[in-house]
């Protein structure tokens, strides 16, 4: 059994300081030992985007990244985005306001794509927002709605 | 899918990653941006038991333009590559590649060297090395040797490098400025994925609108990457019209020996082979009209 | 009519949920001590098991189990199957593999990645077997057979003639005659199937937590599967991420949870990764290779239309052929077509099976007669639009049986079609296609008008049979609504969420029948042991069927509240109303009682109560299909199974490169009809879902079997769904002709977009190569089709 390898990485804002198996996918690191399921699984390859998080401000697919490369590291996750009262970020009301989610499950990834986007260049045309969320794949929506989303998430801030 | 069991290494130094490599040869592979190897390692086709993180090697990250040539460092992000001025303004073909290659949020963490040394047979930034003349550096313990792109790419997924070797950067001569145009041009089932066909052209032209050179690269239709070289020559020398860039065309279509699959068989991505340098010549040949003012 | 909350906009009531990370898919389910699984699958079509070792597997730390097929048997029964046939399937082979990727062995470790490790340490002797590949050649005498229990692979024939199909052929002046071939697809939602099964042993009580449907429908199913005494078995909805058909009633991943979680004695969670999804999910589409023809007069009217289907299902039936039960509610489309000849060859391969997928069936029907059409315009030199609006049923005619039976409830297809070709700005892309035909480029401009028959009822799975094994009726649905003491509203659903909207649907219809805000209702889901008969989504079933079941709930209680409250307030019941959360006499609202008052004294105060209520407010109420008739006896007539039709127009405007094949959409117009709109953006949503789906269908999506029965589209990379980049701009506009069958003239609309496009975009692709002399009758139109037949027409 190979040696674990310690990293001392910062999650939403709370540090940790644990020892991880080299191979433990930083998508399984989120999901099985921080319990942040809001990134997900949908196909492990890279292909799809649903286990889009947010590493070091830029989106990353956390199940072609190990959570061993993390030390120093910081992640950002769907679970950071709203308050703890139950108050959404603009990014997620736009979301809601826009019908830009169906089941949900591609849309923490969305919102996170959208955010680093938001961050770079705030008032961004409906291209923008296609180049930018091209490699996260949606097979409720029709993404019509997800672009609006993020366009009117724009026009917010 | 998980991956298989493994040791992880993160050297803080080039030195220090070719000491693993010396160690563990090919029971080793480095890690730069993933986006392909950890695929790999995720349905288990790939199963090193060490894997050399070599992401905190600040230097390998370096884009420069020196002595005639761009330079790309192995942690170099293919982002970085589009966006920088040394490699659109110095290697357009190259550029023009980069931008093409799966998707933004992937090109973020996927570096040009790693998608070169990886040698898919399939994508395109080998293609643009070999139309670019680029050599790949590889460092090792034993010490530092430059592969030209023509003798990099041996098989599918398969390099020259030695499995103590890390390709550590790519160095590709400066295009001609004046009478050279280029373009990568490609056709994929979907917007992002790898292409059934890419062609990559470099073409210089002579001061009466003849090619002076041309360099011809596909991708797609072949066990590795390869050179039109037959439609390479043919154009030598000759006044560029529809019916040469056709015939051009046919012979890199002959030059292909595609593996079929659920994309394209042979037959089709030969087809494709022959229309889609018909159009990067085209393309290269106006723009380097474009440059003879 | 109109109305307070219903066709109102209401804000999305699942959203917080699923935008925050909390929403309780199957695979954020965690339960102490749990196993994960991961399942060890067939590389080869056909083969037969010799043997298995797993001894290093099991002797891997961290492994708690390893089953093979026959030891699995110990724990559980065989896979359920709806077909009459003997087409025996269990979770995990036997004996013989019948498709690449079935599953041969499962383990249990204390983690996924232990598991994989086990998985890849067992050891199996195959004995390959030739491959059935080819559905054509495995109807052959000398095929090798898929299965030993039957005497050839075509497991199911029948053609039936509804109505004079001889005569009307004989009558006619113009047949157009096309084959067409649709090849199988998958539902490919971003979320795979999964299930976490736990089991007692000392009381025999099993839980199962899944991302299944059916488990208030058809529960006994897996019990029986399980092993568990039907009144021991729990089963607990997730949030699912998507399932578009695909998770009705997901057997295999139950039964491998449900044989560990035995097995083990601990609780088990199975999660499909997308390679077990792709390559062993239980509901693939249809795979048909068809010969069609349909027969005109001298008038340009169409006649008769007949249908000769070779269906390709895969290597069990276990779903039978209710993927044709489902076409044949609407097989000749919206038009007057008097007489049908369905003749249908179901024929098992070595191929993943057929189950339901967004179109059931009903989605390569709609291609092969709008190909039909659009091939009858040409060869008779009328306009599409104009051939398709002579042939229309007329808004007059509604209700309307179609010669299977089946009715139309209403509908007006001519003006659905006017709307469409108004808004499509076809001066401006007829303009375009001339432009740019000058140039050597080509433009195409589709058309389909087809059906979106809604609102299943059971008897499609089984009316092919002459003697059925579960000849059901049954396809309700149910909802528990209680006001509480204090007035709260909370509504139990019987159906899972699938990304659908059933929370805001009931929320909207409650509100409307009391007047109290929709954001008040709380909504929570039912599991099996508390949730009454409910098919759940499907069939675009679940707003027509929400609405009855919370309707008629709220009407119950509303009753109930209105007796007390006019009791309370001296009156008669028939002189109180409910109106904006109140009770209070009609005409005179100074005396009223609100919500909280009235249930207060429901709950509490039974003395004070007209005699015969009981204390509380609580209402189950089943809502079964508001319009069925049964088949008659000889299969001419299959009754009224999907008499809710909604309709739609679409116009999709494509560019073609004829040397590379690529298509690339520029603009898509759809027009649609599904009733009353409950909620509009909603409805938007599953329309411009639906067809970007359909885009997948028209140009990418496509299993890819190769020669040796080996799966080539194994991940996402091989079997491709569209990207926002392959999506136009897409235009959408409704007409509405309410249903008279439902409450408030709903009909459904999940499926219309993806039973609609595919063909639409068929008919663009077409009318772009027309100069080129290509017809498309293949799809997914890939770029290697396309410069094939532009090669072939030259």
């Amino acid at each position: 059994m190979p040696d674990k390898i310690r990293i001392a990485v910062t999650v939403n804002g709370t540090a940790h300081d644990v020892l991880v198996e080299p191979r433990t996918l930083l998508l399984d690191f989120l999901r099985d030992q921080l319990a942040l399921t809001g990134a997900h699984a949908g196909c492990e390859q890279g292909a799809c985007g649903a286990c889009t998080v947010l590493v070091d401000g830029e989106p990353t697919r956390a199940c072609l990244m190990f959570a061993a490369q993390l030390d120093g590291a910081e992640v950002t996750t769907v679970e950071s985005l709203a308050g703890p009262d139950g108050t959404l970020h603009p990014v997620q009301r736009a979301f809601t306001e826009n019908h830009g989610l169906q089941c949900g499950f591609c849309t923490p990834g969305m919102l996170l794509a959208a955010c680093a986007l938001l961050e770079h260049n705030p008032h961004p045309e409906p291209s923008d927002v296609r180049e930018a969320l091209s490699g996260n794949l949606c097979r409720c929506t029709g993404y019509q709605n997800i672009v609006r989303s993020v366009v009117a998430a724009g026009a917010e801030v | 899918m998980k991956p298989a069991p493994f040791a992880y290494l993160a050297p803080r130094s080039v030195d220090e990653a070719l000491a693993h490599l010396a160690e563990h040869g090919s029971e080793a592979r480095p890690l730069a941006g993933g986006q392909s190897l950890v695929r790999l390692m995720n349905t288990r086709l790939a199963t090193p038991s060490v894997l050399i993180d070599i992401n905190r090697i600040g230097e390998l990250a370096a884009i420069s333009r020196e002595n005639g040539a761009v330079r790309i460092g192995a942690v170099a992000r293919q982002r970085a590559c589009e966006t920088s001025p040394d490699v659109r303004d110095g290697v357009p073909v190259f550029a023009e590649a980069v931008r093409q290659v799966a998707h933004p949020s992937v090109r973020r963490r996927g570096t040009a060297v790693g998608s070169v040394a990886f040698a898919d047979p399939s994508a395109e930034l080998p293609a643009a090395l070999l139309a670019a003349d680029g050599e790949v550096v590889a460092r090792s313990s034993r010490g530092e040797r430059t592969i030209a792109a023509d003798d990099f790419f041996t098989g599918p997924f398969t390099s020259a490098l030695a499995p103590d070797e890390l390709a550590v950067a790519l160095r590709i001569p400066v295009t001609a400025a004046e009478r050279t145009g280029s373009a990568f041009v490609e056709e994929s089932r979907r917007h992002g994925e790898l292409p059934m066909c890419g062609v990559a052209a470099v073409v210089t032209l002579d001061g009466d609108g003849a090619v002076a050179q041309a360099r011809i690269a596909l991708c797609g239709v072949h066990r590795r990457p390869i050179r039109a070289r037959d439609a390479e020559a043919a154009l030598q020398s000759e006044h560029p019209d529809d019916e040469l860039l056709q015939a051009a065309g046919a012979l890199a279509a002959s030059a292909a020996d595609p593996v079929g699959d659920c994309h394209g068989s042979a037959a089709f991505r030969r087809h494709l082979a022959a229309v889609l340098t018909r159009r990067a010549l085209a393309t290269a040949i106006s723009r380097a009209e474009e440059r003879n003012a | 009519m109109s109305y307070k909350y219903v066709g109102k906009p209401t804000p999305r009531k699942e959203d917080p949920k699923l935008l925050t990370g909390r929403a309780g898919y199957i695979g954020d389910v965690v339960v102490p001590g749990m196993l994960h699984a991961a399942v060890l699958r067939s590389p080869h079509a056909h083969a037969r098991i010799r043997s298995i070792d797993a001894s290093a597997a099991r002797a891997l730390p961290g492994v708690v189990c390893v089953l093979t097929g026959a030891e699995a048997l110990e724990h559980i029964g065989p896979m359920a199957a709806f077909c009459a046939e003997p087409v025996p399937q269990t979770a995990i082979a036997t004996e013989k593999v019948r498709y690449p990727g079935e599953a041969v062995a499962v383990v249990a470790a204390t983690d996924r990645y232990i598991a994989e490790d086990a998985r890849a340490l067992i050891e199996v002797d195959y004995e390959v077997l030739e491959p059935v590949v080819d559905p054509i050649a495995a109807m052959g005498p000398d095929a090798a057979r898929v299965h030993d229990t039957l005497d050839s692979n075509v497991v199911f024939h029948r053609s039936l003639d509804f109505g004079d199909v001889e005569g009307d052929f004989a009558r006619s002046a113009t047949v157009v005659r096309r084959s067409g071939r649709w090849h199988r697809m998958c539902a490919t939602p971003l979320e795979t199937a999964g299930a976490l099964a736990s089991w007692d042993p000392y009381t025999g009580a099993m839980t199962v937590w899944s991302n299944s449907n059916f488990y208030n429908f058809l529960p006994w199913v897996f019990a029986g599967i399980l092993g568990v005494p039907t009144n021991r078995l729990r089963l607990i909805p997730c949030t699912v991420g998507g399932s578009f058909g695909s998770k009705h009633l997901i057997m295999q991943v139950v039964a491998i949870a449900g044989a560990l979680a035995k097995a083990t004695g601990r609780p088990v969670r199975y999660l499909e990764d997308r390679f077990d999804n792709i390559a062993a999910n239980d509901n693939t589409g249809p795979d048909r290779h068809y010969d069609a023809e349909l027969a005109f007069s001298p008038e340009g009217e169409m006649l008769s239309l007949t249908l000769k289907i070779i269906d390709d299902y895969g290597a069990y039936f276990q779903f039978a052929h209710g993927q044709h039960g489902n076409a044949m509610a609407q097989p000749t489309g919206p038009y007057r077509i008097g007489s049908l000849r369905y003749d249908v060859a179901c024929v098992l391969t070595n191929k993943v099976q057929q189950g339901f997928f967004r179109g059931a069936g009903a989605d390569p029907g709609n291609f092969i007669l709008e190909r039909l059409v659009d091939a009858a315009a040409e060869e008779l030199g009328i306009d599409g639009a104009e051939l398709r609006r002579r042939n229309f049923i007329q808004p007059d005619e509604f209700p309307y049986k179609i010669p299977t039976g089946n009715v139309y409830d209403s509908g007006n297809y001519a003006a659905v079609l006017d709307r469409a070709l108004e808004i499509a700005d076809l001066k401006h892309w007829k303009a375009e296609q001339e432009r740019l035909r000058a140039e050597g480029r080509y433009l195409g401009i589709g058309l389909a008008s087809c059906q979106e028959r809604t609102g299943y009822n059971a008897s499609e799975w089984w009316f092919l049979y002459d003697n059925p094994p579960l000849p059901a009726t049954s396809t309700p649905e149910s909802v528990k609504l209680q006001v509480d003491a204090m007035g709260g509203v909370l509504v139990e659903l019987g159906c899972p969420l699938w990304g659908n909207s059933p929370e805001t649907v009931v929320s909207q219809v409650i509100a409307e029948e009391f007047g109290i805000d929709p954001a008040g209702v709380a909504v929570t889901y039912a599991d099996s042991t508390t949730g009454a008969m409910s098919a759940g989504p499907g069939g675009s079933r679940l707003t027509i069927m929400l609405s009855g079941a919370a309707r008629g709930a709220a009407r119950t209680i509303r009753d109930k509240m209105t007796r007390i409250a006019a009791h309370a307030m001296e009156m008669s019941p028939d002189d109180v109303e409910c109106v904006d959360g109140t009770f209070r006499a009609k005409g005179a609202p100074g005396t009223s009682m609100t919500m909280g008052e009235v249930a207060m004294r429901a709950h509490l105060f039974a003395h004070d109560n007209p005699a015969g209520e009981s204390s509380g407010l609580v209402d189950t109420h089943t809502y079964d299909h508001p319009y069925a008739t049964p088949p008659n006896a000889d299969r001419t007539d299959m009754g009224a199974f999907y008499p809710m039709v909604s309709h739609a127009c679409h116009i999709p405007i494509v560019e073609v490169d004829p040397e590379t094949g690529r298509v690339t959409l520029l603009k898509y117009y759809a027009v649609n009809d599904c009733g009353t709109i409950m909620n509009p953006p909603l409805v938007e949503g599953q329309i411009m879902g639906g067809i970007v789906q359909g885009i997948g269908a028209a140009l990418m999506e496509q299993y890819d079997y190769r020669d040796d029965g080996t799966l080539g589209t194994p991940s996402l990379r091989e079997y491709l769904i569209p990207t926002l980049n392959e999506v136009p701009d897409i235009v959408v506009e409704h007409v509405q002709t309410p249903s008279p069958f439902t409450e408030y003239g709903v009909k459904g609309a999940g499926e219309g977009g993806r039973l609609v496009a595919p063909t639409a975009i068929a008919s663009a692709v077409s009318d772009a190569l027309r100069p080129l002399g290509v017809f498309i009758d293949e799809l997914p139109m890939t770029p290697e089709r396309i410069v094939t037949a532009v090669q072939a027409a030259r």
